[in-house]
């Protein structure tokens, strides 16, 4: 059954097209939006040191150049939404993307690697191939591609929700109502809901419908009966989470926009016509789009390689988020497998970290200003994430080596609060993080949590 | 087919509700009635900010700007007649200002930022280089910022004490008008006047009732800002250049002359002190002019928030307040023989200091979900 489906479902290409359209669109406002924020200059150019994921520290900062880095962005999002040079334009924007996310983790968002996951599977789409300036060009249209090209789409935007949901399967989620007790009773000033966010109960019953939200709506959308109702049930959710916490930016509408893909083929086919209309207004030749509309059976047929490609990514979708299992002591303290796992919303963490320096050749000691080398943005992510510790204490080292200190010694007095609890002592003061070496193993000086969280 | 338009129509209305979600949302204001019953279940923010604003700040400033002109008097009558009655009589009423002074600085907020009042009123240590030769050259313009650290407190520190090694040296100094001596310290008062005015006026204008109103919890609401500011002079205003710097903790030994009142020397811990006192009061919500009245403060919004907590944070915090206090008290009044002496203890006051310093920017700004640095990015 299987591989009948492999082989042989298809599906007309217009769910897909309607897909890359959004996605384009999308793109171009966050990244508009990024540039106008200046969050390219905030994140990217003004931090003298930027922290960098584990095995990409050959990914440099790019100055000024940046700009460049999001112009051509910008550029390859707009063919991506006309469809033109389709193929060329998701595979650079895919890059650069990429690129300039792996500069710095300090940035890292569930919604930012969400999107280059997407891009990566659009660069081995025939995303193009129908509706777009290179059919017209080409003369060549689709109206047939395998379905398994758009249950892929689907399927991810599945894991994402169903893990989001899973992830809040937890002892500080559901029966703390944790940290949404912290977050919404903050949000008194929300004009006429505002008044009742501090209410206990508003916490449990917005943690408990968040968590089923995210379990079960991807089969509400799956199922023909309830796709609908569940869309609406979509579009609600995240409005709901725009309105609480505005700084998630653009993520909500990527999730609601993205989540048009599990509609019917014929609304996608209706919102193409009314696009070709609208273009054929400008020139005839969009009307060719038309033609192809109507005519039937020639399907596409993709590269031997691309659904080997495909399985072996949702095999790792699905096993990556589960890595954590591999770690001894808390997931959210540690915070070892925590991200690329769409743990999204789902801890308040604070913490205050500062670091002791000690020459052990003169015995003199001094503790460090972090504000003289990093951002407030990276200095907060900084504080209670362990391998940002890490990578800042030999990046401190290093800096107070060449400043002519000798045999530097490194200390973290740090102190972090997790959802509420009262804060402890997280680093081990008596380590010497300039021994210590970054790896998947375990951090064996970050102190454990005085509690247990259970759950998922 | 419907049902199909309604989706368009929803998500075009989305569209257009990205495009206006960064615009301020309409502020209802609600003045509510405030009794003791209704404190588990309502928090009236307003309040709170009605009390720090016409119980705490505006008395402290107009206080402040009493002893300022007082102040003023003495030197007047110091420089049209030096002698040792006089100077003392100043010198007296410079800690009198002083002391005044430590229930201001916190307030960072509306004019006194807009005019660095306290980088002018409190810079320390004062440069003395740079102070004598404004003395010698004249010339010289207050409002510049390199000269901050040529006037204020630090300023008046130096030509108090500093001038010279013994009294009667200063005094014959400040005899001497074509030294400049009276002029100049003339000048850094009259500044100091001028710059409480502006404040003063400000407060006393318009600025009040907005700063009353500014309830939400936003980066520029006004509960936000004097958590800023309470926090942030708690850490640097108060840790750091009183205790920490002087101490030695950022440069790898210690730095006497880095204390406050460095050439009066005997009144670093009685400025320490009364700092505390400020810090204590303004977090528990005591009325400057009569420490018997009190009103909303900071942890009565934190036992709001954590009204079905037992160990309150506010009882934490108020208990390293105290551990901070006492280990302050123990110290040598002067602070340069405290640290040049046993250095050791100075360093345990500041570790005690320090404690309080994690309850406040990781315990308390989680509690009341108060960001302190804005830093300007989306979060998920």
């Amino acid at each position: 059954m299987l591989k009948s489906y492999l082989t042989k479902s298809k599906v007309h290409p217009a769910p897909l097209a309607v897909f890359r359209i959004v996605f384009g669109l999308l793109m171009l406002v966050a990244l508009i939006r990024f540039w106008t924020n200046g969050w390219i200059y905030s994140l990217y150019i003004e931090p003298d040191f930027h922290f960098k994921y584990y095995g990409f520290s050959w990914v440099k900062g790019l100055g000024n150049y940046t700009y460049l880095l999001y112009s051509s962005c910008i550029i390859a999002v707009v063919g991506i939404i006309l469809g033109y040079r389709y193929r060329l334009s998701i595979i650079l924007f895919f890059l650069l993307i990429t690129y300039s996310e792996l500069i710095d983790k300090t940035t890292y968002l569930n919604h930012y690697y969400f999107t280059s996951c997407i891009a990566f599977l659009l660069c081995f789409l025939p995303a193009a191939h129908y509706f777009s300036i290179d059919a017209i060009q080409k003369e060549k249209s689709i109206d047939a591609i395998p379905s398994w090209m758009v249950d892929g789409i689907k399927l991810f935007l599945c894991i994402v929700y169903f893990y989001a949901g899973l992830a809040k399967i937890n002892s500080d989620w559901l029966l703390e109502a944790q940290p949404l007790s912290l977050w919404l009773t903050s949000k008194y000033d929300i004009p006429l809901i505002g008044e009742i966010l501090k209410y206990r109960w508003v916490h449990y019953a917005a943690s408990w419908s968040g968590m089923l939200y995210d379990v079960f709506i991807p089969f509400f959308l799956l199922y023909p009966k309830t796709r609908s109702i569940a869309f609406v049930f979509v579009i609600l959710f995240h409005i709901m989470t725009k309105i609480f916490f505005p700084s998630i930016g653009m993520f909500p509408y990527i999730m609601i926009f993205g989540a048009t893909i599990f509609l019917d083929v014929q609304w996608h086919k209706n919102q193409l016509e009314f696009l070709r209309k609208f273009a054929a207004k400008f020139s005839q030749k969009f009307n060719f789009l038309k033609l192809k509309l109507t005519k039937a059976n020639v399907l596409f047929k993709p590269k031997q390689y691309i659904l080997p490609l495909f399985i072996s990514f949702f095999i790792i979708q699905i096993f990556l988020p589960f890595r954590y299992l591999a770690y001894p002591g808390e997931l959210f303290w540690n915070e070892q497998g925590y991200r690329f796992s769409w743990r999204v919303m789902l801890m308040e963490k604070k913490g205050y970290t500062t670091f002791k320096i000690k020459d052990s050749i003169n015995q003199k000691t001094f503790y460090v200003d972090n504000a003289d080398f990093l951002t407030p943005f990276q200095e907060r992510q900084m504080s209670f994430q362990p391998d940002f510790i890490l990578e800042y204490a030999h990046y401190l080292a290093n800096h107070f080596e060449k400043q002519g200190h000798q045999n530097i010694q490194v200390f973290a007095d740090s102190f972090v609060a997790l959802n509420g609890r009262p804060s402890e002592r997280f680093i081990d003061p008596s380590t010497d993080l300039n021994q210590e070496i970054e790896s998947f193993k375990h951090k064996k000086w970050v102190l454990p949590l005085k509690d247990e969280i259970h759950g998922l | 087919m419907k049902k199909l338009i309604s989706i368009k129509v929803v998500l075009l209305s989305l569209i257009l509700l990205n495009c206006t979600s960064d615009s301020d949302t309409i502020d209802v204001i609600e003045e509510t009635e405030l009794n003791i019953e209704e404190q588990q279940t309502e928090f009236d923010r307003s309040s709170m900010l009605s009390f720090w604003a016409d119980s705490i700040i505006i008395p402290s400033i107009n206080s402040f700007y009493i002893e300022l002109n007082t102040l003023n008097a003495y030197a007047t009558s110091f420089t049209s007649n030096p002698n040792s009655g006089n100077l003392n009589q100043l010198r007296d009423q410079w800690l009198k200002t002083y002391q005044k002074w430590q229930h201001v600085e916190m307030f960072d907020i509306g004019v006194a930022e807009e005019i660095y009042f306290k980088n002018r009123i409190n810079i320390f240590p004062a440069n003395v280089q740079l102070i004598e030769n404004n003395i010698s050259n004249l010339g010289f313009n207050l409002d510049d910022s390199y000269n901050f650290a040529a006037q204020g407190f630090a300023g008046l520190d130096y030509l108090l004490f500093g001038i010279a090694q013994d009294d009667d040296t200063i005094i014959a100094k400040f005899s001497n008008s074509s030294l400049n001596y009276d002029s100049y310290l003339a000048a850094i008062i009259s500044k100091m006047i001028d710059l409480t005015i502006s404040v003063k006026s400000d407060w006393e204008g318009g600025y009040r009732d907005s700063f009353i109103q500014s309830t939400d919890n936003t980066a520029t609401s006004s509960i936000n800002n004097m958590l800023n500011d309470f926090v942030f002079y708690f850490e640097k205003g108060y840790r750091a250049n009183k205790f920490g710097i002087p101490a030695g903790v950022f440069s790898g030994g210690p730095l006497p002359d880095r204390i406050e009142a460095y050439n009066g020397e005997i009144y670093s811990k009685i400025l320490a002190l009364e700092s505390t006192t400020v810090i204590e009061n303004f977090f528990n919500g005591v009325s400057y002019n009569d420490s018997n009245i009190t009103g909303l403060s900071i942890k009565n919004y934190l036992d709001f928030i954590e009204n079905d907590v037992s160990e309150k944070l506010s009882e934490r915090i108020n208990n390293q307040l105290q551990a901070g206090r006492n280990k302050i008290d123990q110290l040598n009044t002067n602070f340069k023989i405290q640290i040049e002496e046993n250095n050791h203890e100075m360093l345990l006051t500041y570790d005690a200091i320090q404690s309080t310093v994690i309850l406040l920017k990781v315990d308390m700004l989680q509690k009341l979900n108060v960001s302190v640095d804005y830093a300007d990015a989306d979060g998920d």
